[in-house]
């Protein structure tokens, strides 16, 4: 009986929902063939069988979290008859254990000058979360490495982009790529683990039928935290606007047909990205973000633009990556891209993270308007009404013409009122006459 | 429990009931973990019943008649008739304190509701044990196996374990008290057991085969240690190699002449892992040249459901190192991701004075890489000590140049064993010279020999000059 735990896939997850298994019990399976999906905190990951044999047994049925060490699935081996271990079972384990011996004890333990100073509690906690001590970056000024520290940097290789999963005999998952922080470093949000839990909310009585209790899991949980997390750390203002749309309708009018004619639909999005880059771009504090440990603003010079997307499974954030260097055209067909992808579900992790500024466009959601939380650690977020003819007032008349409400929420400790005010002005110009886009385009 | 050869299931299965074993068990029992514990012996182990316990007890109550003839007292006014002991009594007394820190393990394990199995366990192969015992034999199948099993003391090829020539644990059972004993070795329970029986007038002997005691302990330290011994009454003999036993008589080499002394001698070598029985060979562990489990940082041997943990994974054979390893197991066995890891060892021998050292020497500090800066406080100059009536006794810290991170200290007095603690934390803190500074220290207060030498390190010692 060969019994598959649930390994650690990318390092500092904890736990994984399963979504869903390609095999069923009585099925043979061959070693590497697809086995089963799981969902971590953001991405999608497939696991290949660890072992050639007959599937016995499924332990962890479909919308499961599991925790990593649990056992999902049990196979019957060759091996297993044999009373002998299975082969990578056996393969793995010497070297490690004679690699890691050496580390042991001796008359004196301690490492030699290139030991990190980091306290028994926070050493502990960088083996559970399988983080290198030596590579985090210590946040006191005296080099010595904080549980804070520990916990962000698992956060953030957790964020990194996931790799094929190869799964050694005994639990373990090998072969990824190196974690690369999205941010240039920078610490992406708060441990999302020392949220606290409402669990011991007291139970209350409802009559039998009325409601129904669904865990909080895989997507929903992750939008929960995120949301939670946002919004108790950063002081939340909006200020409002409302463009008018006659020239952003007419351009895209035009441009239409020569883009279908390279294979891309022009939407407006596109034409909102490139307004918002260059308003970024004079106003750099939008995209900033506010460094919580050193207390120091992060300023970036490069423009990755979240776009909001709304998929079956909730809400999320695909990233167009380094908007300002990307042509209409490309831009147009990145966010299609991106979009699809997201509402697919088949996006890898780095393609979900790394935003430096958000745009949600709630007019396509249905709304007129709205406001919205701040995707943290960013500073600021749009919200694009609907665009439609409304009526105004134009030079003492009523007309109808086509605007665009314009929403913004803001990290008010980095930016004040005025600013926000006069960010929203420049956006509108931009977007009033677009044609000023190409003025800085390029 | 079934009798006879029926198999029957067992989820985590440890074997020893020692100071690794029982530790284990309970901790995993703690976790959730079913827990079966296979004991061959009493529960505690070496450790509670024949060693460290016994040997601590009986020092302990030496020292406290030693004490009684000791001159100082009548220097300050008190005056006793001649103190005389029982050594049946002293062996009962010990026996006492042993049968309740066992009886204590006993109910610590009903209390985790650990089933035990006594017998004798080897593996018929890498997911059965079979244990042998008064009742009958069991054959467990386990989903998790824990190897405790301890270490055996270790003999010298000149000298072989026998009616003259006895074990440290055979030495503290001892019915009737010798005339004369001749501890050979050059370890701390060389160096407690030749103390222990100095203490109760016993001519005593030290025969170490190097030209140090202790010698990976800064011979600053060892040397108080060695007058103390001398102070005692034992003979250290440095440079002794023993040859072998003439009937009662010890023949042994030191300074190119062959001597003979008379009186039991005790043999102190270390100890060799207790992996012999066990039929590793049928579950496919692997053992070093010594017999010892190799382990992994998760104490995991090369078969992934079977871990070791204390003396029979061959390393320091301590039970503070057994204890941990043992935590360290019970998690790894529940899922959870952890390491064996110390940044810093404690020691302590219980000589008179007592000895303590933690972390690195200056020379291994120097060795490993560090540049390093010293710093020393004599007990001779803190108040404490002298209203005590101690003296003899140092506090020898070591960090490392520039940054002080503190890296290793040595104490030599009154109660060094607890007050190594605070240079302990200190280490594992990655504290500096400065943090353990600006430490208030109670006075007048054994633990401000930490804190003057910590400042003697940074130039800056108020009771020296």
């Amino acid at each position: 009986m060969f019994e598959f735990k649930l390994p650690d896939v990318g390092e500092g997850m904890h736990e994984a929902e399963i979504l869903r298994w390609h095999v069923k019990p009585g099925d043979t399976v061959k070693v590497d063939q697809p086995m089963l999906e799981i969902q971590t905190d953001k991405a999608v990951v497939e696991i290949p069988a660890p072992v050639s044999g007959q599937v016995s047994e499924i332990l962890a049925a479909p919308g499961k979290i599991s925790q990593v060490g649990d056992i999902l699935i049990s196979f019957q081996t060759a091996a297993t008859s044999n009373a002998a271990p299975s082969a990578p079972e056996v393969k793995t384990a010497p070297a490690q254990a004679e690699a890691e011996s050496k580390t042991l004890v001796g008359a004196g333990v301690g490492g030699g000058p290139n030991r990190v100073k980091a306290a028994p509690a926070v050493r502990r906690r960088a083996v559970e979360l399988d983080v290198d001590l030596a590579k985090v970056p210590p946040s006191s000024p005296d080099g010595r490495v904080l549980l804070k520290d520990v916990e962000a940097f698992a956060l953030n290789q957790a964020n990194a982009p996931a790799a094929p999963v190869v799964v050694s005999g005994n639990g373990h998952a090998a072969g990824f790529a190196p974690s690369v922080p999205a941010t240039n470093g920078h610490i992406q949000a708060a441990p999302i683990t020392s949220a606290p839990t409402f669990a011991t909310t007291p139970a209350h009585t409802a009559p039998a039928g009325g409601e129904e209790r669904k865990p909080l899991v895989g997507l929903r949980r992750r939008i929960a935290e995120r949301m939670e997390l946002s919004w108790k750390t950063i002081p939340h203002a909006s200020c409002f606007d409302e463009a008018d749309g006659s020239g952003l309708v007419a351009l895209r009018a035009q441009l239409k047909p020569a883009a279908e004619k390279q294979g891309v639909n022009l939407t407006y999005m596109p034409l909102i990205v490139k307004a918002v880059v260059q308003t970024l771009k004079r106003f750099p504090v939008f995209n900033a973000s506010l460094d919580e440990q050193t207390r120091e603003i992060i300023f970036k010079n490069y423009y990755h633009i979240g776009i909001a997307t709304a998929t079956p499974d909730g809400l999320l954030v695909p990233v167009a990556r380094d908007a300002d260097h990307l042509t209409f055209l490309e831009l147009s067909a990145e966010i299609n891209r991106l979009s699809e992808g997201g509402r697919n579900r088949t996006l890898k992790a780095n393609e979900l993270s790394g935003s430096t500024f958000t745009i949600s466009n709630v007019g396509s959601f249905g709304g007129s308007t709205g406001t919205a939380i701040i995707n943290p650690p960013e500073a600021a977020i749009l919200v694009t009404g609907s665009l439609k003819e409304r009526p105004a007032v134009v030079g003492g008349e009523l007309v109808k013409r086509y605007s665009l409400p314009l929403s913004m929420s803001f990290d008010h400790r980095l930016i004040d009122g005025a600013e926000a005010g006069m960010f929203l002005a420049a956006l509108k110009e931009l977007l009033e006459t677009p044609g000023l886009l190409l003025l800085n385009a390029v | 429990m079934v009798v006879g050869d029926v198999t029957t299931a067992v989820s985590t299965l440890v074997v020893g009931a020692g100071p690794g074993g029982y530790v284990a068990a309970i901790r995993a029992a703690q976790l959730g973990q079913s827990v079966t514990l296979v004991v061959d012996g009493p529960l505690g182990g070496i450790c509670l019943n024949s060693g460290c316990i016994p040997l601590k007890a009986l020092i302990s109550a030496s020292r406290r008649f030693r004490q009684l003839n000791d001159e100082s007292l009548q220097t300050m006014g008190i005056q006793l008739a001649r103190a005389s002991f029982d050594w049946g009594q002293m062996q009962a007394w010990k026996t006492g304190v042993v049968e309740r820190l066992s009886g204590g393990v006993a109910k610590l394990l009903a209390g985790h509701k650990i089933e035990i199995v006594h017998g004798l366990g080897w593996f018929l192969n890498e997911k059965e044990l079979r244990v042998e015992g008064e009742y009958g034999s069991h054959r467990l199948a386990f989903e998790k196996c824990l190897l405790a099993t301890g270490a055996s003391p270790r003999e010298l090829p000149e000298l072989p374990f026998g009616e003259n020539v006895l074990s440290a644990q055979q030495a503290l059972a001892l019915t009737e008290l010798p005339t004369a004993i001749n501890v050979v070795g050059d370890n701390y329970v060389a160096l407690e057991l030749a103390t222990l029986f100095a203490n109760l007038g016993v001519s005593t002997t030290l025969l170490a085969g190097g030209d140090k005691l202790l010698p990976e302990v800064d011979q600053a330290a060892v040397r108080l240690v060695q007058a103390g011994l001398r102070k005692l009454g034992i003979q250290v003999v440095t440079g002794a190699q023993a040859l072998k036993m003439d009937g009662t008589e010890l023949v042994y080499t030191a300074g190119g002449k062959e001597k003979r002394l008379a009186g039991t001698v005790v043999v102190s070598h270390g100890v060799k892992p207790n992996t012999g029985k066990l039929n590793l060979k049928e579950a496919g562990v692997k053992t070093g040249p010594d017999g010892e489990l190799t382990v992994n940082a998760a104490q995991v041997t090369n078969q992934p459901d079977i871990l070791a943990v204390g003396d029979v994974t061959g390393q320091t054979p301590l039970a503070s190192v057994a204890t941990k390893q043992a935590k360290v197991a019970a998690e790894t066995m529940g899922g959870r991701k952890v390491a064996f890891a110390p940044q810093a060892l404690p020691r302590v021998a219980h000589t008179t004075p007592e000895l303590a050292y933690t972390g690195l020497t200056a020379e291994a500090a120097t060795q490993a890489g560090y540049e390093v800066v010293t710093g020393r406080f004599p007990l001779a100059a803190n108040g404490r000590g002298l209203t005590l009536g101690s003296e003899s006794g140092v506090a020898l810290v070591v960090a490392e140049k520039g940054s002080g991170l503190l890296l290793g200290m040595t104490l030599v007095g009154p109660q060094a064993g607890d007050l190594i603690m605070e240079a302990s934390l200190g280490i594992e803190m990655g504290a500096t010279l400065t943090d353990i500074a600006e430490i208030l220290h109670p006075h007048p207060g054994l633990a401000e020999m930490t804190l003057e030498s910590v400042e003697s390190a940074l130039g800056l010692a108020i009771h020296t000059l």
